[in-house]
Formats: structure tokens, sequence, C-alpha cells
């Protein structure tokens, strides 16, 4: 094992690798700071500059966007009210009450350092956890992959809030794109339309790249969200006094361990984590009444929790090959690219990777943490730059890395119509996730329950009577009836209170 | 209120039973295991099933929303410009076909000539040489 651990750290410290790193770090922190630009969408449009590389580089620069746009996403959050990244709704309620108040440093200072914190958190989280969930995971047959995947998908669509059933809609039409391409047992073509390009399927990178760029875009000018606020001319402080970073140490873990647990439930990433561990800190906090108006530990436990659930949705990726958000989707795009299989057996064949893995994203951390307190003030200019611009660099670089994957022409119209398809589903209020899971997980539930099938000679009752199996079921049925048995618990409370007198 | 709803139910409907009569034609599998219209079929189904059940739903009027796409215009406009740029693809002066293109995305967009003619000079310059000179994607 420790030859493996000084394998991981040595392909890291290659001056390449820092390199990308240090590039995606920067990328992914102009991504975070600019509102409309998520760490999906730069995953997604800046994958295909990693072909050429080693999957050590290839995956440095992603890694570093990934992790240094969503303590980013902070940043608009506390100057301008308007947060960078879905991770991010809950920095704002804090930190911009503290920009109110002349504190904007201060409380981008503690953005950094709490993020920071999160980070390190979660990585902790996946260097002792992976390893147990992976070799646990190693008992799965065809049966268990395929209900992971399945509950994969219904735990997505059941994070859709009303529109469960929508979302279930969106995850079959990803299960259906999956269908294109040669059946993964008996190689017979399905829907390829007589087209050589069809063959190996749709190719997963373009789609991303239409689904989160060029659909973000044209909601954006549909909507003409081109006018951003400008931020605050003065910074002030940037670096919290011992008494305050002594205030914030409860709140900054719990928020860490928060996030890194709601992180790693597929599908719940740091907009969920960040938000249930405000309302935790504030719980718990005795000045409750500061929490929305700027509470120091209100803002670092948001911080903390949407870091945390970085290392957190990492560790169900590589664990189980199920994505924790939306960012780590197009994530094990990016590593099947480069070849490697997302799994358990990732643990079991390639162990010196995980580590290199583990120790890119502590790199970044520490990245973070200089990049957020330096960085804070140009970070904090780039707020200015017009959104046409921005719509304009997307659409050009999203083009060209679609068509970059395979040379295709192909590759450009699936990126323009999954563009035209995200922006109808966004207007539509259908969820884009499930459809992302869909496509990713197709192959893997078709091929095991096949598989499973073969096995058990064609009996359905057979597989059931697989425990694991049968917990992943009841799993997927609560988590598309949750939602509905939460409305309805809502419904009745609203009923009985407008009943009541006081009403 | 209802009708986008109803559309999206219709339009996965069509799906579902396309891909059941699809799967339905795709050669069995040997001694009765499935085959390849396995997946395709339950993927089908399913998919009808929950389209109807959209429908009932919104009908019932328990959901349903509009589709509500302002500045359709640009929209539009914006999509039709790249669908154009995407169909001169491969016909070679890939950074005069983007510059031009870019120009042109970002007058329609409401930045002036001027701005317009910088930003689009960098970043075609910037795709070029990082793509086309840097990994040797030929974008010609």
């Amino acid at each position: 094992m420790l030859a493996e651990v000084l394998a991981g750290l040595l392909a890291v410290l290659d001056w390449q690798v820092l390199a990308f790193l240090c590039a995606g770090v920067c990328m992914g922190a102009v991504f975070g700071a600019l509102p409309g630009l998520t760490a999906t969408m730069g995953v997604a449009v800046l994958t295909p500059l990693t072909f050429w590389v080693s999957p050590e580089q290839g995956l440095a620069m992603l890694l570093g966007i990934y992790c240094g746009a969503i303590p980013a996403g902070g940043i608009p959050a506390i100057l301008i009210n308007v947060p960078g990244t879905p991770a991010s709704i809950a920095t704002s309620w804090d930190g911009y009450a503290l920009t109110r108040k002349g504190q904007a440093g201060l409380a981008l200072g503690i953005n950094a350092l709490a993020s920071v914190t999160g980070q390190l958190a979660s990585i902790l989280f996946l260097s002792f956890l992976a390893f147990p969930i992976a070799r646990f995971a190693l008992q799965f047959g065809p049966a268990e992959y395929f209900g992971l995947a399945l509950l994969g998908i219904s735990l997505m669509a059941g994070v859709s809030g009303r529109h469960v059933l929508k979302g279930m809609l969106s995850g079959m039409l990803g299960l259906s794109l999956a269908l294109v391409g040669l059946d993964p047992m008996t190689a017979y073509p399905r829907y390829t339309f007589g087209l050589s390009e069809f063959l190996d399927g749709i190719s997963f990178i373009p789609v991303m790249i239409g689904l989160f760029g060029l659909a973000e875009v044209l909601v954006q000018v549909s909507e003409r969200r081109a006018g951003i606020r400008s931020p605050a001319a003065t910074i002030g402080r940037v670096i919290p006094n011992a008494s305050e970073c002594k205030s914030m140490l409860g709140a900054t873990f719990s928020g860490a361990t928060v996030g890194t647990m709601v992180g790693a439930i597929p599908a719940a990433g740091g907009d969920i984590g960040s938000v249930i561990a405000w309302e935790q800190a504030r719980r718990t906090s005795p000045d409750k009444a500061k929490f929305g108006k700027g509470s120091l530990r209100g803002l670092a436990a948001s911080c903390a929790a949407c870091n945390g659930a970085i290392g957190g949705a990492m560790t169900t990726m590589l664990t189980l090959g199920i994505p924790g958000d939306a960012v780590s989707a197009v994530l094990i795009g990016a590593l099947l690219i480069h070849g490697i299989q997302p799994g358990p057996l990732l643990f079991a064949n390639r162990q010196s990777f995980v580590f290199s893995i583990v120790f890119l994203m502590a790199f970044a951390s520490l990245l973070i943490m200089a990049v957020g307190i330096l960085g804070a003030r140009p970070l904090a200019r780039i707020l200015r730059v017009p959104a046409p611009w921005l719509w304009a660099g997307i659409v050009l670089f999203g083009s060209v890395g679609a068509y970059a994957l395979n040379n295709a022409v192909a590759d450009l119209w699936a990126m323009f119509a999954a563009g035209i398809v995200g922006f109808l589903f966004r207007k539509a209020q259908i969820p884009l996730g499930p459809l992302v899971l869909g496509l990713i997980l197709g192959p893997m539930m078709e091929s095991n329950l096949r598989r499973a099938l073969i096995l058990s000679r064609g009996d359905w009752t057979g597989m059931l009577a697989r425990p694991i199996l049968l917990l992943f079921l009841v799993g997927t049925v609560l988590a598309l009836l949750w939602p509905l048995i939460q409305r309805r618990r809502a419904t009745r409370v609203s009923g009985n209170q407008d009943a009541s007198p006081d009403a | 209120m209802k009708r986008s709803d109803i559309v999206a139910g219709g339009l996965f409907l069509a799906l579902g039973i396309a891909l059941l009569a699809t799967g339905a034609a795709f050669p069995p599998g040997v001694g009765g295991l499935p085959g390849a219209g396995f997946f395709p079929q339950i993927i089908g189904g399913v998919t009808a099933l929950l389209a109807g059940a959209l429908i009932v739903n919104t009908r019932a009027g328990s959901a349903g929303s509009r589709i509500e796409i302002e500045n359709i215009r640009h929209v539009a406009g914006a999509l039709g410009l790249l669908c154009l740029y995407l169909l001169l693809w491969g016909t070679g002066f890939f950074v005069i076909r983007t510059a031009v293109f870019l120009l042109l995305l970002l007058t329609f967009l409401g930045q002036r000539w001027i701005s317009a003619a910088v930003c689009s000079t960098v970043l075609t310059v910037f795709a070029y040489l990082a793509f086309d000179m840097g990994l040797n994607v030929s974008l010609e």
C-alpha cells in the first residue's frame, strides 16, 4: 500500500501535472466567479483540452477546475448577492450581508479558509472510506450493479423537487439515448440509422457541452442577463483574526462533515449540502438571530459544506462508478475517454492512480487558499466582463472542443441538438441531471441486467433473492416516493394552518 | 398553463411507443434469454407509462407549467447564426469564418462593432492557437 501511495504522490509531483493543476484551479476560479458559468460547464467545455495529455495531467486540470470553481462561486455570492454556482446559494445569505456592512474582504477570506477546510476534510473521508467501500462493492454482481444504477437515476429524479415525474422522464430519455450504437451483448446495431458515426453510440462530451454550455448561453440570452451589478469598490481586511477563527471552528467542521455526507449521496451535491449545513449551524449556534444578517458561523458552515461535497461526490464516483453530482457525472465521461473506468476495480487494479487523485485534490485545496486570499481583488474585477463576451467564448470553445473529440462534424450537431434540448428542458422545468445520468449509466444498466438474467437463467425472482439488490430496490422506491410523501405532508400542514382560527 | 407539460408528455409517449415498436423488430435472444430488443422495450414501456402519468396528472390539474421564452428573436437569431457556422464547418478559412461568426453574434446580441471586433479577434486567435497550433486539431 505504501508503495502505491508513494507512486501516486510521485506522479503528481511532476512539474507538468502541477502546472495543469494550477491552470485548472485558475480557470475554475474564473468559471466559478462569473455568475452563469458553473463548475459543470467549465469541466464539460474544457474536457476536450485534456485529450492530448496523460490521464494524470488531464485529470489534474479537470479536478483543478472542479475544486477551484466551487469556492470561487462564493465570490459573486458575497460581493453582489448572485451565487456563482448553485452550491453557493447559502453563501450569499450571510456573505452579502457582511459586504453591506463593509466587510467584503473578511467574507472572502472566510470563504477561502472554510472552503479549504471543507475540501481537506472531504479528502480525508475519501482517503479513509473509499477503499473499504470499494472492497465492499467488489462483492457486487451484475444484479447489484443494475440495482445501483437504478438507485442512482431514481435519486437524481427524486431530488427534482416538485418535478419528480419529469425527472424520471428525463432519466428515461437519457437511457433511450444510451441505446444508440451496438448492442453491448450481441453487437447488433440499434438506432444508428445506417450512419457509421453512431455505431459507437452518442458521444458523451458533445452532449454535455450542449446541455450545460450552449443551453445555459441560450437561457441567458433569452433572459437577457447581461447586466451584472458592479461589486463593492472597497474590499477591506481579508484574513479573519484569531477570535473570529475560534468562533467559526465548530461551524466549519460541522459544515464540512454535513457537506461530505450529503455529497456522497448520489445526485445530492453542494447546493443541498450547504443549505442543510447552514440550517444545522443556525440551530446549534448561540447567536441564531445573526444568521442571514452577516453571521460568520453561517458563512463558514455553508462554505465548508459546499466544498466538502466535492470529496463526498468523488468518493461515490470513484468507488461505485455512480456520479455524486452533475460535475462528477461529466468527470466520469472525461475519465472514460482517458481509458479509466471508475468503480471498485479501479481500487483493485490502479491504486496509485486513486492516490494521485487524493493528492491532486489536496494540492488543489492549497492552491485555492492562495487564489482565494491573494486573488480576491482581481477575481472581483472580472465580474465586470460583459456577458455577451462570455457567451461568445462558450459557444466558440464548446464548438471547437466538441469537434476536437473525434474530428467529427456529427459531434458538432450532437452538441447543437443537445443545446436546444437542454434549453427547452430548462424552460419546461425538466431537470437535466437524470438525463445525463441515464446516458452514462444506460450501458451499465442494460449489460448488467442482461448478465444477471443470463446467470439466473431468466428467472426474475431468483434475482430478487439477493439482499443487496433488494436493498437498492427498496432505496429506489423510497427515493421516488419520498418527495410525494413530503408534498402530501406539506399540503396537510398548510391545510391545518388555514383551518386554524389564528390563520 | 398546462400546455407544455401535455406536449412534453405527448412527445415522451411517442418516444415510448416508438421504442416498444422498434424493440420488437430487433432479433430475439437465444434460448429464451434477452436479445437486442429487450432493454429498448423495457425503456419504451416505462417511458410510455410515465408519460401517460404526466398527461393524466397535468389534466387533473395538480401540476403544469407553460414554456415562456422571452426574447425569442435573440434566441432564434443566435441559434440560426450558430447553425450557419456549423454548416460551413470544414470549408476552410477557420480564422476568417470564426471571426465573422463571432462578430455577427456579438453585434446581434447588442455589442458595439468595435468591442465586438476586438472580442471576436481575440477569441478566434486564442482558439486557433490553442487547438490548431497547440493541440494539432485540424480546424480547417
